[in-house]
């Protein structure tokens, strides 16, 4: 890149808006903003900050934003029409991977002890299971907390209680509330646990709040998180200073898991116009440090912003997402899976700002064959996800 | 048989900004409709909504707790949804004025599209109106505090330089100029430049 293209495109270009929510992994976009990363690569990029993930998805359908700090489900959810209108919209960079935990209250958590032989019927929802036979089916079902519908979280935890035995939809509740909110609700015993990304896991355990019992990683290995999604007809027009935001955001993303920036890294974002908080209330969202009394993390699940495995967007993900929502009721059957795969999360132009040699082929596509029993076989367990996750693709069991 | 504009719907209002949230109900009220409950946090919104049953929710784009209602949708087929759901190709317009306004909404099935459209004329409209109030006294209160400013600084010239006012203020002035800054900035910096100094006496 050199710069007379940089120059060109800083003076043809409108400024990019770009919404985020204040959460930790919108890291890579303040840090590509405050580090001047899109202003070396000549894209004028403004900010803002958002209060909702419904209102990020309505600005980016409705052109009062060009793109945005998403979840990764997001743009699925939006250009299918499940929620919302129907929107194209698409993601050419993965922002971060991992990160989530579940964590239930004190009370709770004193029930499942007595009927846990060891810590891992706690951990696997074995005990959970077993409190929820022994109370029946007439009492009051214990209430859980996600952030938004089509997000990993929701996905993650159903998962957790399905494979436990716990019907997500009969055997207990499960609510939306902000992120920011969640401690305050399990403290008060509104919900019983939640799903969430750090630091609201570390920060409940610190606390002395509640426990968390198993990592995103543990459920589903490696998965994408955030994702740098944008309105689709945007993207169309505007390909140059996409991919140049991309370039700057893989910069971006390297900075962030820089561990000789992390003074400045939490200064930056708890900064009133990002995270508004102190510096330390930020830390467990990216150091190996952990509260005590927290188990112990395993390393493959802190949440990663930098490099290809997690910033080249995977289609498959997105195939995996589309079961999901399938398979808790959000979707209704969608024949063309490998179409809408290929759109929404685009991997050419990934490669194409990078610079990366382009491959031809397409390993993650399904056959036809595969495409018409996907979903079924998904929500049925015939197709699970490889231990290690998403980057190691799916594992394909007779059930 | 041309349905008279059903006054029936009834409306849930949720608003942290107790000004417009009476400001839009009373609005609301003067053109028939049920205001059947007003929220100015959403502790239990959800609840609320299950509770009341309206037809329609109204609740500030900008309120973190909207993400609370987007679940529900799904729980029972008589919640309210996302009105965006419901605008169609060539009647998106006031779905996209409502978000511009800042008004987002949701809807239960089967309210006649006409009485939702009129509500949230009505919705959109006082929210502007706010907007416009808010600006206005924003743009005023921060007038007089750069008034202030200016006029610190003056008086820190005039003492240092044992000058006139009007000579005080053109030399900001050129300070401003030369500099391409905003007379405010300037005045800023020569504040917090002068107290430096005074400090250090």
């Amino acid at each position: 890149m050199n710069m007379m293209d940089s120059q060109e495109i800083l003076t043809s270009s409108e400024p990019v808006r770009v919404g985020f929510i204040p959460l930790i992994d919108c890291a890579p976009f303040v840090i590509a903003k405050e580090k001047g990363f899109f202003f070396n690569e000549g894209v004028d990029v403004q900010l803002s900050k958002e209060a909702s993930w419904s209102s990020v998805r309505d600005k980016v359908a409705f052109n009062l934003l060009d793109g945005a700090h998403m979840l990764a489900s997001m743009p699925i959810a939006a250009s299918l029409g499940i929620g919302t209108i129907k929107a194209a919209m698409q993601t050419s960079f993965t922002v971060s991977h991992n990160g989530n935990g579940i964590t239930v209250g004190n009370a709770l958590y004193e029930q499942l002890l007595p009927l846990s032989e060891s810590s891992a019927d706690i951990r696997s929802g074995v005990a959970l299971k077993r409190l929820i036979e022994r109370r029946g089916a007439q009492a009051v079902p214990f209430r859980f907390a996600i952030v938004y519908p089509y997000s990993s979280h929701n996905y993650q935890l159903r998962d957790w209680f399905d494979r436990a035995g716990i019907d997500p939809d009969k055997d207990v509740q499960i609510i939306v509330i902000p992120p920011t909110q969640m401690m305050d609700y399990l403290k008060q015993g509104e919900i019983d646990g939640y799903c969430v990304g750090e630091p609201w896991n570390s920060l409940a355990v610190e606390q002395g709040i509640g426990h968390m019992l198993v990592t995103g990683y543990e459920i589903w290995g490696s998965t994408p998180e955030k994702v740098f999604g944008v309105n689709s007809v945007w993207a169309k027009k505007n390909q140059a200073v996409h991919m140049a935001m991309i370039r700057a955001l893989d910069k971006a993303c390297v900075w962030v898991d820089a561990p000789e920036n992390q003074t400045e890294l939490l200064q930056i974002l708890s900064h009133p116009d990002y995270l508004n908080c102190t510096p330390e209330q930020l830390i467990y969202g990216f150091s190996s440090i952990k509260p005590k009394g927290q188990f112990d993390w395993p390393m493959e699940a802190y949440q990663r912003f930098s490099g290809q495995e997690v910033n080249k967007p995977l289609p498959n993900y997105a195939l995996w997402v589309m079961a999901q929502m399938y398979r808790w009721q959000q979707l209704a059957k969608v024949s063309s899976l490998n179409a809408v795969a290929e759109q929404v999360y685009c991997q050419d132009l990934y490669d194409q700002a990078l610079g990366h040699e382009m491959v031809k082929e397409e390993p993650w596509k399904l056959s036809s064959l595969q495409e018409s029993q996907w979903l079924d076989a998904v929500s049925t367990g015939k197709i699970q996800l490889h231990p290690e996750g998403i980057l190691k693709g799916f594992e394909f069991r007779d059930v | 048989m041309s349905a008279p504009p059903n006054k029936e719907l009834t409306v849930m209002l949720v608003d942290n900004e107790p000004a417009r949230a009476a400001i839009v109900e009373q609005a609301m009220r003067d053109s028939g409709y049920r205001v059947i409950r007003r929220l100015e946090n959403a502790k239990n919104l959800t609840e609320a909504v299950t509770e009341c049953q309206p037809d329609m929710v109204i609740i500030d784009i900008e309120s973190p707790d909207r993400d609370m209602l987007e679940n529900m949708s799904r729980l029972t087929k008589d919640n309210p949804r996302p009105i965006v759901m419901f605008a169609e190709e060539d009647d998106s317009r006031h779905v996209e004025a409502a978000i511009r306004a800042g008004v987002s909404a949701y809807v239960v099935d089967g309210v006649q599209s006409g009485s939702v459209k009129a509500l949230l004329q009505v919705a959109i409209a006082r929210f502007r109106e706010f907007q416009a109030l808010r600006s206005e006294l924003e743009t005023v209160k921060s007038q007089l505090e750069d008034r202030k400013l200016i006029d610190k600084a003056k008086g820190l010239i005039m003492k240092h330089q044992q000058c006139d006012e009007p000579a005080a203020y053109k030399a900001l002035r050129k300070l401003a100029m030369d500099r391409s800054q905003r007379m405010t900035d300037v005045a800023r910096n020569i504040i917090s430049v002068m107290e430096l100094m005074g400090d250090r006496k």
